[in-house]
């Protein structure tokens, strides 16, 4: 608790030091990561995993996940899994997938246990129009067990070009109190060349509409590192974005791969800010926000002090996942719809991550599962050290110890050399007892993590694919 | 001193660090010692027999003849079926072995669940069929005891008689334990309470409790529902007199559960 609340000195950005160390790395919203997943694992395996997860004294509450793979217009810089289309009964097909998905996963959760986090994330959520998404929620609300008011978590991500104030009043109806709103940036240029233009206003105004409603947290979306962006257009964003005080903010780095994302093809390269703009993007962005009073939390995430994200950290309690940072870290987590993921238990799993191989499986009416794993005691051990550097900064290596029940030394000593590289470059102190994130090397705690992951150093895993650490 | 009564599940043969760590001196697996032609394992219900002053020393030796060491058995395997003729009493080695019945209609009825050191089959010698089944929930090691050879020894050594008759007497005793009418915190603050005290007589933790059944098994053990079960652990936890981690629970305040359970909890 002491190391916790000392382990959080605000960050000092270091451009030599975040320049030297800007290699491709996981995120770690797993661990093991995505690309390890197993094909081997497969509805049987979920089915066992779910059933084991009953059968704890006090069996974990839970958190859902359900993807919504459609936008209207593409956005360039899009990496996600998603489908263009204008076409809204596009979204009838995939409803009808969602509700089977949905009615044939409950059964497998006993009904004492809560929901106290729902998530809708895209793609863009409110492709669906509000029949649609009232039919969902209510639908889910029948068939699992919802937690009360003040002890649920339900957020949504909302495109503010296609949502009004009486959607998002609709969504206060169904229990949502969390709101997201990607913007990236609110240069008109930068729109243009990312092919997503949306005003100050109209974000403004379904931030106003969730807060009137009793949203109890608002986030907002930034990227750094677009084309045409400038350190002195980006700054007026963020004065834009501190103006309007979300809660919670969110600042990506653009990562160009457009051998991988075929939106991608459609930024011109010669347009991006080179390394140098970048450092200067995400240096400012970080000064800026911690003197508008955000605390940072770690990756790319800030929050304000009275946030619960801010406060989880205070406490300890902070917990990494695949909706990034989150209080809900005790729950099992049910992935729903296409390429969602789950956590049940030691097992991860992940849907289908195409449309026709969803839609085949669930008309033929079997789960959707097409990958997963289930942690070994090694898994379990190096997922902690990652969550604990992750969400603390921090490992107490006696309390480490005592929870694994192993020798932190004799267990980590390849690792520890690793961590000592580290520990002269200024990243992290390194002591008998503990393992510290310094203030420069907050921003670069990935690079402390991946020190910890034993599928780093397998062959597969040195082609590219993830993106920059920052 | 360790403090999980039985984690098989942390060691994987093929782990060197954990083994290195074993080595290291910090205890990461706990399993009854095998015992030799000398000594019982060290949490043996028989083990007695040869204390406290090593009068039946002649006897123990015979015994070790008629012991059996069988498994592992995984979980969900069957160490014996209802209705399966009768032809030895076993005692747990290492893991957790669930007794049932099932009805007719399918209903199971959990008897019990018995920890390293204990018997069972001892509700077998008459009629001389098992009527029940033994589970294992875990990995679980059993000894084999044949009976007509236990039997015939227990003719020539009064301490291995008398061993037998504590055995049995004991085994009466404790299908009394949930008969009466009590309320739904009692049960589990006694369940809780005797697991504890049951481990703690064979030299584990009497505070670090690893629940190797599913609650769905302690519910039907207790007479209780599944998510009363929870409720109820819950609001322990809440109170402070638990904490629970997945399947591993503490007993933070054994004495106030203690209180708790005393109306059931005997012997």
């Amino acid at each position: 608790m002491l190391g916790a609340m000392s382990s959080h000195p605000a960050p000092v950005f270091d451009p030599e030091l975040v320049a030297r160390y800007d290699v491709n790395g996981p995120r770690y919203t797993s661990y093991p990561t995505a690309p390890e997943f197993d094909a081997r694992f497969g509805e049987a395996e979920y089915r066992a995993a779910a059933r084991a997860s009953n059968e704890d004294p006090i069996p974990r509450r839970l958190s859902i996940y359900v993807h919504v793979p459609f936008c209207f217009s593409p956005c360039f810089y899009c990496g996600c899994a998603r489908i263009i289309t204008r076409d809204r009964g596009k979204a009838e097909g995939y409803l009808a997938r969602l509700h089977r998905e949905i009615e044939l996963t409950a059964p497998l959760f006993d009904r004492d246990r809560q929901v106290v986090q729902l998530h809708f994330g895209g793609g863009t959520p409110n492709f669906l129009d509000w029949r649609q998404m009232a039919e969902l929620v209510e639908s889910m609300s029948r068939q699992f067990t919802f937690a009360s008011d003040d002890e649920r978590e339900f957020g949504i991500e909302l495109d503010p070009r296609e949502a009004d104030a009486n959607y998002v009043a609709m969504l206060a109806r169904h229990g949502f109190n969390r709101l997201s709103v990607g913007v990236q940036d609110f240069d008109p240029e930068v729109q243009v060349a990312v092919n997503r233009v949306q005003s100050v206003a109209q974000t403004r105004a379904v931030i106003d509409a969730a807060r009137e409603h009793g949203f109890r947290s608002t986030s907002i979306d930034l990227i750094y590192g677009l084309p045409r962006q400038t350190p002195s257009r980006f700054a007026k964003t963020l004065e834009e974005v501190i103006a309007i005080r979300p809660d919670r903010i969110a600042t990506y780095g653009y990562a160009h791969l457009p051998e991988r994302f075929k939106a991608q093809r459609q930024i011109d390269a010669a347009e991006l800010p080179n390394a140098a703009e970048r450092l200067a993007l995400l240096g400012l962005t970080i000064r800026t926000l911690t003197d508008a009073g955000y605390r940072y939390i770690g990756m790319d995430h800030f929050a304000l002090p009275s946030d619960e994200l801010a406060r989880a950290q205070e406490h300890g309690t902070l917990q990494r996942n695949f909706q990034g940072y989150s209080t809900h870290g005790a729950c099992d987590m049910i992935g729903l719809g296409m390429t969602s993921i789950g956590r049940i238990g030691d097992a991860y799993v992940q849907n289908a991550k195409d449309l026709v191989g969803y839609y085949a499986a669930l008309d033929a009416g079997r789960l959707p599962v097409a990958r997963g794993l289930v942690l070994d005691t090694d898994d379990r051990i190096r997922g902690d050290a990652i969550q604990r550097i992750m969400c603390d900064g921090v490992i107490e290596i006696g309390a480490f110890e005592a929870r694994h029940q192993i020798d932190f030394a004799v267990y980590f000593a390849r690792e520890l050399a690793q961590l000592r590289v580290l520990a002269g470059d200024g990243l992290i102190a390194l002591s008998p007892t503990r393992i510290a994130a310094t203030a420069r090397g907050r921003l670069l705690l990935r690079i402390v993590a991946m020190c910890f992951d034993a599928y780093l150093s397998r062959p597969r895993e040195l082609a590219p694919g993830y993106s920059k650490a920052l | 001193m360790l403090d999980r009564p039985y984690r098989a599940k942390v060691l994987t043969a093929a782990d060197a660090s954990l083994r290195v760590a074993v080595a290291n001196g910090v205890p990461v697996l706990r399993m009854p010692d095998d015992g030799d032609e000398l000594r019982f394992c060290s949490t043996c219900a028989f083990g007695s027999v040869c204390m406290p002053q090593g009068v039946d020393k002649a006897a123990l030796g015979e015994l070790h003849c008629l012991v059996e060491h069988v498994g592992p058995y995984r979980a969900g395997e069957r160490i014996f079926h209802a209705g399966d003729r009768f032809g030895a009493i076993y005692a747990v080695r290492g893991g957790t072995v669930k007794t049932s019945t099932t009805d007719d209609e399918g209903r199971e009825q959990v008897l019990g669940f018995h920890l390293p050191g204990e018997m069972i089959g001892l509700n077998a010698i008459h009629p001389a069929k098992y009527p029940c089944d033994a589970i294992a929930l875990d990995t679980a090691y059993v000894c084999r005891f044949s009976f007509p050879a236990l039997a015939t020894l227990a003719m020539r050594f009064p301490g291995v008689q008398q061993q037998l008759f504590r055995l049995l007497s004991a085994d009466i005793g404790k299908a009394a334990l949930l008969a009466g009418d009590h309320s739904a915190d009692e049960r589990l603050a006694a369940f809780l309470i005797g697991l504890a005290d049951r481990y703690a007589s064979r030299g584990f933790s009497r505070t670090a409790l690893r629940l190797s059944m599913a609650r769905a098994d302690i519910a039907n053990y207790l007479r209780l529902a599944a998510e009363t079960v929870s409720r109820v652990l819950r609001r322990f936890q809440d109170q402070g007199l638990i904490a629970v981690d997945g399947r591993d629970v503490t007993l933070t305040d054994a004495t106030a559960l203690r209180h708790l359970a005393r109306n059931i909890v005997h012997g």
